[in-house]
Protein backbone atom coordinates (compact mmCIF):
# COMPACT_ATOMS: atom_id res chain seq x y z
CA UNK A 1 0.00 0.00 0.00
CA UNK A 2 2.83 2.48 1.00
CA UNK A 3 4.87 1.49 -1.82
CA UNK A 4 2.09 1.79 -4.05
CA UNK A 5 1.73 5.27 -3.03
CA UNK A 6 5.82 5.90 -3.39
CA UNK A 7 5.68 4.89 -6.51
CA UNK A 8 2.54 7.30 -7.37
CA UNK A 9 4.84 10.39 -5.42
CA UNK A 10 7.48 9.71 -7.96
CA UNK A 11 5.64 8.96 -10.73
CA UNK A 12 3.79 12.60 -10.53
CA UNK A 13 7.36 14.19 -10.74
CA UNK A 14 9.91 12.19 -12.81
CA UNK A 15 9.17 10.60 -16.32
CA UNK A 16 10.57 7.20 -15.65
CA UNK A 17 9.11 5.62 -18.81
CA UNK A 18 12.01 5.59 -20.80
CA UNK A 19 13.83 3.47 -18.00
CA UNK A 20 10.90 1.49 -17.87
CA UNK A 21 10.82 0.54 -21.18
CA UNK A 22 14.43 0.39 -21.42
CA UNK A 23 15.02 -1.90 -18.56
CA UNK A 24 11.79 -4.23 -20.06
CA UNK A 25 13.88 -4.69 -23.65
CA UNK A 26 17.25 -5.14 -22.47
CA UNK A 27 18.58 -8.02 -24.17
CA UNK A 28 21.25 -10.16 -23.91
CA UNK A 29 22.46 -12.43 -26.55
CA UNK A 30 22.92 -16.07 -26.16
CA UNK A 31 26.23 -17.65 -27.62
CA UNK A 32 28.90 -20.33 -26.11
CA UNK A 33 31.17 -17.32 -25.15
CA UNK A 34 28.44 -15.49 -23.04
CA UNK A 35 30.13 -16.43 -19.75
CA UNK A 36 32.31 -13.75 -20.03
CA UNK A 37 29.48 -10.73 -20.20
CA UNK A 38 29.43 -11.70 -16.51
CA UNK A 39 33.17 -10.66 -16.02
CA UNK A 40 32.48 -6.91 -16.03
CA UNK A 41 29.74 -7.42 -13.44
CA UNK A 42 31.87 -9.06 -11.33
CA UNK A 43 34.70 -6.39 -11.45
CA UNK A 44 32.39 -4.12 -10.70
CA UNK A 45 30.69 -5.39 -7.43
CA UNK A 46 34.32 -6.72 -6.08
CA UNK A 47 35.26 -3.31 -6.59
CA UNK A 48 32.40 -1.75 -4.95
CA UNK A 49 33.31 -4.12 -1.52
CA UNK A 50 36.60 -2.79 -1.78
CA UNK A 51 35.02 0.89 -1.27
CA UNK A 52 33.11 -0.50 1.93
CA UNK A 53 36.14 -2.54 3.48
CA UNK A 54 38.16 0.64 2.46
CA UNK A 55 35.93 3.37 4.49
CA UNK A 56 36.09 1.35 7.13
CA UNK A 57 40.00 0.49 7.27
CA UNK A 58 40.74 4.35 6.69
CA UNK A 59 39.35 5.40 10.43
CA UNK A 60 41.91 2.86 11.74
CA UNK A 61 44.90 3.45 9.69
CA UNK A 62 47.75 5.81 10.27
CA UNK A 63 49.49 7.38 7.07
CA UNK A 64 52.49 8.41 8.97
CA UNK A 65 55.81 6.23 8.27
CA UNK A 66 56.48 6.01 11.95
CA UNK A 67 53.16 4.70 12.70
CA UNK A 68 52.19 2.82 9.76
CA UNK A 69 53.06 -0.33 9.99
CA UNK A 70 52.21 -0.71 13.26
CA UNK A 71 48.54 0.79 12.91
CA UNK A 72 47.61 -2.19 10.75
CA UNK A 73 49.03 -4.92 13.31
CA UNK A 74 46.51 -2.87 15.87
CA UNK A 75 43.78 -2.97 13.00
CA UNK A 76 44.64 -7.29 13.04
CA UNK A 77 44.78 -7.74 16.78
CA UNK A 78 43.18 -5.20 18.87
CA UNK A 79 40.29 -4.18 17.10
CA UNK A 80 36.75 -5.88 16.79
CA UNK A 81 36.71 -7.74 13.84
CA UNK A 82 39.76 -5.79 12.46
CA UNK A 83 41.42 -9.11 11.14
CA UNK A 84 38.21 -9.52 8.92
CA UNK A 85 38.14 -5.98 7.42
CA UNK A 86 41.82 -6.43 6.60
CA UNK A 87 41.51 -9.68 5.06
CA UNK A 88 38.46 -9.13 3.42
CA UNK A 89 40.10 -6.21 1.62
CA UNK A 90 43.42 -7.87 0.89
CA UNK A 91 41.48 -10.73 -0.75
CA UNK A 92 38.93 -8.67 -2.44
CA UNK A 93 41.54 -6.85 -4.26
CA UNK A 94 43.29 -9.97 -5.27
CA UNK A 95 39.98 -11.34 -6.53
CA UNK A 96 39.16 -7.65 -8.40
CA UNK A 97 42.55 -7.57 -10.14
CA UNK A 98 42.49 -11.25 -10.92
CA UNK A 99 38.69 -11.13 -12.64
CA UNK A 100 39.55 -7.52 -14.40
CA UNK A 101 42.46 -9.30 -16.25
CA UNK A 102 39.82 -12.23 -17.42
CA UNK A 103 37.72 -9.08 -18.21
CA UNK A 104 40.19 -7.26 -20.31
CA UNK A 105 42.00 -10.64 -22.14
CA UNK A 106 38.32 -11.74 -22.95
CA UNK A 107 37.64 -8.27 -24.08
CA UNK A 108 40.76 -8.37 -26.31
CA UNK A 109 40.48 -11.82 -27.60
CA UNK A 110 36.54 -11.11 -28.56
CA UNK A 111 37.29 -8.17 -30.25
CA UNK A 112 34.74 -6.17 -28.46
CA UNK A 113 37.04 -3.21 -28.15
CA UNK A 114 35.88 -3.18 -32.44
CA UNK A 115 33.69 0.16 -33.63
CA UNK A 116 31.85 1.20 -32.31
CA UNK A 117 33.12 0.82 -28.39
CA UNK A 118 36.55 2.16 -28.82
CA UNK A 119 35.68 4.25 -25.93
CA UNK A 120 34.59 1.55 -23.95
CA UNK A 121 38.03 -0.02 -24.23
CA UNK A 122 39.62 3.37 -23.36
CA UNK A 123 37.70 4.23 -20.39
CA UNK A 124 38.25 0.58 -19.55
CA UNK A 125 42.10 0.51 -20.14
CA UNK A 126 42.41 4.02 -17.63
CA UNK A 127 40.38 1.80 -15.35
CA UNK A 128 42.82 -1.17 -15.64
CA UNK A 129 45.97 0.97 -15.13
CA UNK A 130 43.93 3.03 -11.96
CA UNK A 131 43.38 -0.30 -10.43
CA UNK A 132 46.92 -1.60 -11.03
CA UNK A 133 48.30 1.93 -9.25
CA UNK A 134 45.54 0.89 -6.97
CA UNK A 135 47.43 -2.29 -5.98
CA UNK A 136 50.84 -0.77 -5.59
CA UNK A 137 49.32 2.29 -3.47
CA UNK A 138 47.35 0.15 -1.21
CA UNK A 139 50.48 -2.74 -0.44
CA UNK A 140 52.57 0.56 -0.14
CA UNK A 141 50.61 1.27 3.00
CA UNK A 142 51.79 -1.54 4.33
CA UNK A 143 55.27 -0.17 4.98
CA UNK A 144 56.89 -3.14 5.00
CA UNK A 145 59.96 -4.84 3.76
CA UNK A 146 58.76 -5.87 0.33
CA UNK A 147 56.36 -2.88 -0.02
CA UNK A 148 58.96 -0.37 0.18
CA UNK A 149 61.33 -2.02 -2.07
CA UNK A 150 58.43 -2.74 -4.92
CA UNK A 151 57.94 1.17 -4.70
CA UNK A 152 61.30 1.85 -5.03
CA UNK A 153 61.20 -0.15 -8.34
CA UNK A 154 58.61 0.66 -9.86
CA UNK A 155 58.76 4.26 -9.31
CA UNK A 156 62.56 4.08 -10.02
CA UNK A 157 61.41 2.30 -13.74
CA UNK A 158 58.91 4.82 -14.25
CA UNK A 159 62.31 6.98 -13.94
CA UNK A 160 64.09 5.35 -16.74
CA UNK A 161 61.24 6.53 -19.37
CA UNK A 162 62.89 9.40 -21.70
CA UNK A 163 61.98 13.24 -21.08
CA UNK A 164 59.10 12.47 -18.27
CA UNK A 165 60.72 9.99 -16.15
CA UNK A 166 62.26 12.04 -13.81
CA UNK A 167 59.51 14.52 -13.53
CA UNK A 168 56.90 10.95 -12.78
CA UNK A 169 59.50 9.68 -10.38
CA UNK A 170 59.62 12.64 -7.87
CA UNK A 171 56.13 12.84 -8.52
CA UNK A 172 55.30 10.09 -7.26
CA UNK A 173 57.75 9.62 -4.67
CA UNK A 174 57.24 13.13 -3.43
CA UNK A 175 60.83 13.75 -3.20
CA UNK A 176 64.06 11.95 -4.73
CA UNK A 177 63.77 8.79 -2.80
CA UNK A 178 60.95 6.37 -1.56
CA UNK A 179 60.01 8.14 2.46
CA UNK A 180 57.67 8.52 4.52
CA UNK A 181 56.26 11.59 2.06
CA UNK A 182 55.99 8.63 -0.99
CA UNK A 183 53.41 7.03 1.95
CA UNK A 184 51.54 10.53 2.31
CA UNK A 185 51.26 10.83 -1.19
CA UNK A 186 50.23 7.07 -2.13
CA UNK A 187 47.94 7.36 0.58
CA UNK A 188 46.11 10.74 -0.73
CA UNK A 189 45.91 8.42 -4.18
CA UNK A 190 44.62 5.41 -2.76
CA UNK A 191 41.96 7.30 -0.62
CA UNK A 192 40.75 10.52 -2.61
CA UNK A 193 42.24 10.98 -5.69
CA UNK A 194 41.82 7.05 -7.19
CA UNK A 195 38.48 6.61 -6.45
CA UNK A 196 36.96 9.39 -7.38
CA UNK A 197 38.03 8.57 -11.12
CA UNK A 198 37.28 4.85 -10.50
CA UNK A 199 33.78 5.79 -9.77
CA UNK A 200 33.51 8.50 -12.67
CA UNK A 201 35.24 6.28 -15.12
CA UNK A 202 33.14 3.53 -14.04
CA UNK A 203 30.56 5.54 -14.74
CA UNK A 204 31.52 6.65 -18.26
CA UNK A 205 32.15 3.00 -18.63
CA UNK A 206 28.84 1.30 -17.75
CA UNK A 207 27.10 4.22 -19.35
CA UNK A 208 28.51 3.42 -22.90
CA UNK A 209 27.79 -0.16 -22.41
CA UNK A 210 24.11 0.28 -22.04
CA UNK A 211 24.44 2.89 -24.72
CA UNK A 212 25.71 0.31 -27.33
CA UNK A 213 24.53 -2.96 -26.19
CA UNK A 214 26.23 -6.17 -25.45
CA UNK A 215 29.36 -6.90 -28.35
CA UNK A 216 28.51 -10.11 -30.23
CA UNK A 217 31.60 -11.80 -30.93
CA UNK A 218 32.17 -11.66 -34.57
CA UNK A 219 32.67 -15.65 -34.88
CA UNK A 220 29.06 -15.76 -33.20
CA UNK A 221 27.37 -13.45 -34.89
CA UNK A 222 25.37 -16.12 -36.77
CA UNK A 223 24.95 -18.16 -34.14
CA UNK A 224 23.07 -16.29 -31.29
CA UNK A 225 19.70 -18.17 -31.70
CA UNK A 226 17.67 -16.35 -28.86
CA UNK A 227 18.29 -13.16 -26.47
CA UNK A 228 17.40 -13.28 -22.74
CA UNK A 229 16.29 -10.56 -20.86
CA UNK A 230 18.53 -8.46 -18.92
CA UNK A 231 15.72 -7.67 -16.18
CA UNK A 232 15.56 -10.20 -14.35
CA UNK A 233 17.31 -13.35 -16.44
CA UNK A 234 20.19 -12.48 -16.15
CA UNK A 235 20.43 -10.03 -13.09
CA UNK A 236 19.66 -12.72 -10.97
CA UNK A 237 22.36 -14.67 -12.72
CA UNK A 238 25.08 -12.17 -11.83
CA UNK A 239 23.35 -11.87 -7.99
CA UNK A 240 24.52 -15.66 -7.80
CA UNK A 241 27.88 -14.91 -9.10
CA UNK A 242 28.54 -12.06 -6.70
CA UNK A 243 26.71 -14.21 -4.00
CA UNK A 244 29.74 -17.01 -4.74
CA UNK A 245 32.20 -14.55 -4.89
CA UNK A 246 31.69 -13.13 -1.65
CA UNK A 247 31.68 -16.22 -0.40
CA UNK A 248 35.13 -17.02 -1.65
CA UNK A 249 36.64 -13.63 -0.53
CA UNK A 250 35.41 -14.07 2.76
CA UNK A 251 36.55 -18.24 2.70
CA UNK A 252 39.76 -16.90 1.76
CA UNK A 253 39.59 -14.10 4.38
CA UNK A 254 39.05 -16.38 7.32
CA UNK A 255 41.30 -18.93 6.20
CA UNK A 256 44.27 -17.52 4.77
CA UNK A 257 44.48 -14.06 6.61
CA UNK A 258 47.26 -12.42 4.54
CA UNK A 259 50.59 -11.52 6.48
CA UNK A 260 52.42 -8.41 7.05
CA UNK A 261 56.58 -7.89 6.61
CA UNK A 262 59.04 -6.42 8.68
CA UNK A 263 58.68 -2.71 9.39
CA UNK A 264 60.59 -0.76 6.44
CA UNK A 265 64.09 0.65 6.87
CA UNK A 266 65.12 2.29 4.11
CA UNK A 267 68.21 1.62 5.01
CA UNK A 268 68.53 -2.46 5.04
CA UNK A 269 68.44 -4.32 2.01
CA UNK A 270 65.02 -6.11 0.87
CA UNK A 271 64.85 -9.46 1.97
CA UNK A 272 66.25 -12.71 -0.19
CA UNK A 273 63.97 -13.45 -2.70
CA UNK A 274 61.36 -11.04 -2.83
CA UNK A 275 58.59 -10.91 -4.94
CA UNK A 276 56.16 -7.88 -6.14
CA UNK A 277 52.10 -8.70 -5.89
CA UNK A 278 51.12 -11.31 -8.72
CA UNK A 279 49.82 -8.76 -11.48
CA UNK A 280 53.70 -7.43 -10.98
CA UNK A 281 55.43 -10.72 -12.37
CA UNK A 282 55.33 -10.50 -15.70
CA UNK A 283 56.63 -7.07 -15.75
CA UNK A 284 59.38 -8.35 -12.95
CA UNK A 285 60.34 -11.46 -15.28
CA UNK A 286 60.68 -9.47 -18.36
CA UNK A 287 62.84 -6.74 -16.34
CA UNK A 288 64.60 -10.10 -15.81
CA UNK A 289 65.45 -10.72 -19.13
CA UNK A 290 67.33 -8.02 -20.05
CA UNK A 291 70.80 -7.87 -19.53
CA UNK A 292 72.63 -4.39 -17.99
CA UNK A 293 74.42 -3.59 -21.59
CA UNK A 294 72.74 -3.82 -24.52
CA UNK A 295 75.28 -2.84 -27.42
CA UNK A 296 76.57 0.21 -25.42
CA UNK A 297 73.32 1.12 -24.72
CA UNK A 298 71.29 0.72 -21.04
CA UNK A 299 69.34 -2.33 -20.61
CA UNK A 300 67.11 -0.82 -18.31
CA UNK A 301 66.08 2.06 -20.17
CA UNK A 302 65.63 -0.38 -23.31
CA UNK A 303 63.35 -2.58 -21.03
CA UNK A 304 61.20 0.12 -19.83
CA UNK A 305 61.05 1.90 -23.29
CA UNK A 306 59.61 -1.76 -24.92
CA UNK A 307 57.36 -2.42 -22.09
CA UNK A 308 56.01 1.11 -22.63
CA UNK A 309 55.65 0.69 -26.50
CA UNK A 310 53.66 -2.90 -25.43
CA UNK A 311 51.30 -1.52 -23.68
CA UNK A 312 51.05 1.74 -25.78
CA UNK A 313 50.00 -0.66 -28.65
CA UNK A 314 47.64 -2.53 -26.22
CA UNK A 315 45.73 0.70 -25.68
CA UNK A 316 45.76 1.34 -29.65
CA UNK A 317 44.61 -1.89 -30.48
CA UNK A 318 40.76 -0.79 -30.98
CA UNK A 319 42.14 2.29 -33.60
CA UNK A 320 45.11 0.15 -35.27
CA UNK A 321 42.48 -3.06 -35.72
CA UNK A 322 41.04 -1.43 -39.33
CA UNK A 323 39.84 -4.93 -40.14
CA UNK A 324 37.25 -6.06 -37.18
CA UNK A 325 36.49 -2.46 -37.18
CA UNK A 326 34.56 -3.10 -40.57
CA UNK A 327 33.62 -6.83 -39.02
CA UNK A 328 35.55 -8.87 -41.15
CA UNK A 329 37.65 -11.60 -39.65
CA UNK A 330 40.84 -9.85 -38.29
CA UNK A 331 43.77 -13.25 -37.97
CA UNK A 332 46.35 -10.79 -37.53
CA UNK A 333 44.68 -9.11 -34.28
CA UNK A 334 43.62 -12.48 -33.04
CA UNK A 335 46.79 -13.65 -32.67
CA UNK A 336 48.20 -10.51 -31.02
CA UNK A 337 45.91 -11.00 -28.31
CA UNK A 338 46.63 -14.32 -28.03
CA UNK A 339 50.15 -13.11 -28.09
CA UNK A 340 49.95 -10.64 -24.93
CA UNK A 341 47.29 -13.48 -23.45
CA UNK A 342 49.92 -15.92 -23.48
CA UNK A 343 52.54 -13.59 -22.40
CA UNK A 344 51.40 -12.48 -19.64
CA UNK A 345 50.21 -15.60 -18.16
CA UNK A 346 53.40 -17.59 -19.08
CA UNK A 347 55.75 -14.63 -17.44
CA UNK A 348 53.29 -14.78 -14.27
CA UNK A 349 53.68 -18.38 -14.09
CA UNK A 350 57.23 -18.19 -14.20
CA UNK A 351 57.24 -15.85 -11.60
CA UNK A 352 55.52 -17.21 -9.43
CA UNK A 353 57.91 -20.55 -9.75
CA UNK A 354 60.71 -19.37 -10.01
CA UNK B 1 27.16 53.12 -33.64
CA UNK B 2 26.00 49.90 -36.06
CA UNK B 3 28.40 49.05 -38.32
CA UNK B 4 27.98 48.46 -41.62
CA UNK B 5 30.28 45.35 -42.31
CA UNK B 6 31.80 43.38 -39.37
CA UNK B 7 34.11 40.21 -39.96
CA UNK B 8 32.61 38.34 -37.00
CA UNK B 9 29.39 38.02 -35.80
CA UNK B 10 28.43 38.95 -32.28
CA UNK B 11 27.92 35.34 -31.64
CA UNK B 12 31.39 34.69 -32.70
CA UNK B 13 32.77 37.58 -31.24
CA UNK B 14 31.38 36.51 -27.38
CA UNK B 15 32.27 32.68 -28.26
CA UNK B 16 35.94 33.48 -28.24
CA UNK B 17 36.22 35.85 -25.30
CA UNK B 18 34.36 33.38 -22.90
CA UNK B 19 35.99 30.54 -24.56
CA UNK B 20 40.01 32.35 -24.48
CA UNK B 21 38.87 33.02 -21.34
CA UNK B 22 37.95 29.53 -19.91
CA UNK B 23 41.19 27.84 -21.58
CA UNK B 24 43.06 30.70 -19.41
CA UNK B 25 41.21 30.32 -16.45
CA UNK B 26 41.81 25.84 -17.00
CA UNK B 27 44.86 26.44 -17.65
CA UNK B 28 46.28 28.86 -15.06
CA UNK B 29 44.76 26.89 -12.32
CA UNK B 30 45.73 23.74 -14.11
CA UNK B 31 49.38 25.37 -13.80
CA UNK B 32 48.85 26.26 -10.31
CA UNK B 33 47.88 23.15 -8.78
CA UNK B 34 50.69 20.75 -10.87
CA UNK B 35 53.00 23.57 -9.19
CA UNK B 36 51.66 22.50 -5.56
CA UNK B 37 51.29 18.98 -6.30
CA UNK B 38 54.67 18.81 -7.35
CA UNK B 39 57.51 18.20 -4.72
CA UNK B 40 59.86 20.06 -3.44
CA UNK B 41 62.98 18.41 -4.34
CA UNK B 42 65.42 17.73 -1.61
CA UNK B 43 68.93 16.84 -3.04
CA UNK B 44 71.18 13.79 -2.47
CA UNK B 45 74.86 15.24 -0.75
CA UNK B 46 77.78 15.75 -1.79
CA UNK B 47 79.29 14.79 0.99
CA UNK B 48 78.03 13.49 4.88
CA UNK B 49 80.03 13.66 7.82
CA UNK B 50 80.55 10.65 10.41
CA UNK B 51 81.78 10.00 13.62
CA UNK B 52 84.81 8.18 13.32
CA UNK B 53 84.96 6.37 16.48
CA UNK B 54 81.89 4.55 15.30
CA UNK B 55 83.39 2.77 12.16
CA UNK B 56 86.83 2.06 13.85
CA UNK B 57 86.19 -1.56 14.58
CA UNK B 58 84.98 -3.47 11.55
CA UNK B 59 85.82 -6.48 11.25
CA UNK B 60 87.80 -7.17 8.00
CA UNK B 61 85.40 -8.56 4.59
CA UNK B 62 82.27 -6.66 6.24
CA UNK B 63 80.05 -3.73 5.87
CA UNK B 64 78.83 -1.44 8.19
CA UNK B 65 75.59 0.66 7.16
CA UNK B 66 75.67 4.60 7.32
CA UNK B 67 72.76 7.23 6.06
CA UNK B 68 74.00 9.06 2.81
CA UNK B 69 70.80 11.48 2.42
CA UNK B 70 68.11 9.24 2.38
CA UNK B 71 70.08 6.37 0.83
CA UNK B 72 71.95 3.56 2.09
CA UNK B 73 75.67 3.90 2.56
CA UNK B 74 78.14 1.18 3.23
CA UNK B 75 81.57 1.69 4.99
CA UNK B 76 83.06 -1.43 3.62
CA UNK B 77 86.18 -3.02 5.10
CA UNK B 78 87.57 -4.98 2.33
CA UNK B 79 89.45 -8.46 3.14
CA UNK B 80 92.98 -6.71 2.85
CA UNK B 81 91.85 -4.56 5.22
CA UNK B 82 91.70 -1.64 3.41
CA UNK B 83 88.65 0.78 3.64
CA UNK B 84 86.28 2.47 1.35
CA UNK B 85 83.11 3.82 1.28
CA UNK B 86 80.23 3.13 -1.56
CA UNK B 87 76.58 3.69 -1.95
CA UNK B 88 74.65 1.14 -0.95
CA UNK B 89 72.08 0.91 -3.81
CA UNK B 90 71.92 -1.16 -6.94
CA UNK B 91 71.96 0.77 -10.47
CA UNK B 92 69.67 -1.44 -12.01
CA UNK B 93 66.56 -0.08 -10.47
CA UNK B 94 67.63 1.00 -6.29
CA UNK B 95 66.93 -1.26 -3.84
CA UNK B 96 69.28 -1.73 -1.37
CA UNK B 97 72.70 -4.33 -2.02
CA UNK B 98 73.68 -6.63 0.59
CA UNK B 99 77.42 -7.61 1.02
CA UNK B 100 77.81 -11.28 1.30
CA UNK B 101 81.10 -12.13 2.86
CA UNK B 102 81.28 -15.85 1.94
CA UNK B 103 81.50 -14.97 -2.01
CA UNK B 104 83.27 -11.54 -0.90
CA UNK B 105 80.24 -9.72 -3.46
CA UNK B 106 77.88 -7.35 -3.19
CA UNK B 107 74.07 -8.69 -3.86
CA UNK B 108 70.96 -7.29 -4.95
CA UNK B 109 68.12 -10.08 -4.11
CA UNK B 110 65.40 -7.43 -6.28
CA UNK B 111 66.15 -9.02 -9.86
CA UNK B 112 69.01 -10.90 -8.58
CA UNK B 113 72.33 -8.92 -9.75
CA UNK B 114 75.82 -9.20 -8.24
CA UNK B 115 79.07 -6.77 -8.33
CA UNK B 116 82.57 -8.03 -7.27
CA UNK B 117 84.58 -5.99 -4.15
CA UNK B 118 85.25 -3.29 -6.34
CA UNK B 119 81.59 -2.54 -7.36
CA UNK B 120 81.95 -3.81 -10.80
CA UNK B 121 78.57 -5.73 -12.50
CA UNK B 122 79.60 -9.50 -12.79
CA UNK B 123 75.99 -10.86 -13.10
CA UNK B 124 72.64 -9.56 -13.57
CA UNK B 125 70.68 -6.66 -14.98
CA UNK B 126 72.08 -3.47 -13.56
CA UNK B 127 73.34 -1.20 -16.12
CA UNK B 128 76.03 0.43 -14.34
CA UNK B 129 78.70 -0.27 -11.16
CA UNK B 130 78.77 0.84 -8.12
CA UNK B 131 79.24 4.26 -6.61
CA UNK B 132 82.23 4.17 -4.31
CA UNK B 133 82.82 7.49 -2.48
CA UNK B 134 86.24 9.65 -0.98
CA UNK B 135 87.06 8.64 2.42
CA UNK B 136 88.68 11.15 4.49
CA UNK B 137 89.58 11.07 8.14
CA UNK B 138 90.01 14.39 10.03
CA UNK B 139 90.54 14.11 13.25
CA UNK B 140 87.01 12.45 15.22
CA UNK B 141 85.70 13.20 11.76
CA UNK B 142 85.33 10.63 8.78
CA UNK B 143 84.51 12.50 5.71
CA UNK B 144 82.39 10.36 3.19
CA UNK B 145 82.48 12.50 -0.33
CA UNK B 146 81.37 12.07 -3.99
CA UNK B 147 84.16 11.73 -6.23
CA UNK B 148 85.72 15.23 -7.14
CA UNK B 149 83.98 17.43 -4.60
CA UNK B 150 86.21 19.32 -2.55
CA UNK B 151 85.22 19.64 0.95
CA UNK B 152 85.07 22.15 3.36
CA UNK B 153 84.29 21.85 6.76
CA UNK B 154 83.62 24.60 8.98
CA UNK B 155 86.32 25.68 11.55
CA UNK B 156 84.62 25.10 15.08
Amino acid sequence: MSCQRLKKWFDERYDFEGIRSFTKHKLIPVHKYGILYYTGGLTMFLFALQFITGMVLSFYYVPYHEQAHKSIIEIVTKLNMGWLFRSLHHWGAQLAIGVLFIHVFGTLLLKAYRKPRELIWITGFILLAISIFFGLSGYFLLWDERAFAAVRVATGGAGNLPVIGGFIKSFLRGGLDVTGETLIRFYGFHVSVLPFFTLLLIGIHVLLVQYHGMSIPLSQKDNVKKYEPFFPNVLYKDFILWLIALGVVVTLSVFLPPEIGKKADPLAAPPENIKPEWYFLFLFQTLKLFPGDIMGLNGEMIAIILISLGILFFFLIPFLDRKSARDEKSTAFTWIGIIYTVYFVVMTIIGFIT
Amino acid sequence: MRLKFSLITRREFLNTLFGGWLIAFLSGSFYALLKFAYPTLGKEPDFVVLNAKDFTDIPANSVKPFPWGGKLGFIFKRPDNKTVALKGVCTHMECNIAYKPEDKKFYCPCHKGWFDMDGKVIEGPPPKPLEFFELTQEGEKLIVAKKGIKVELPKA
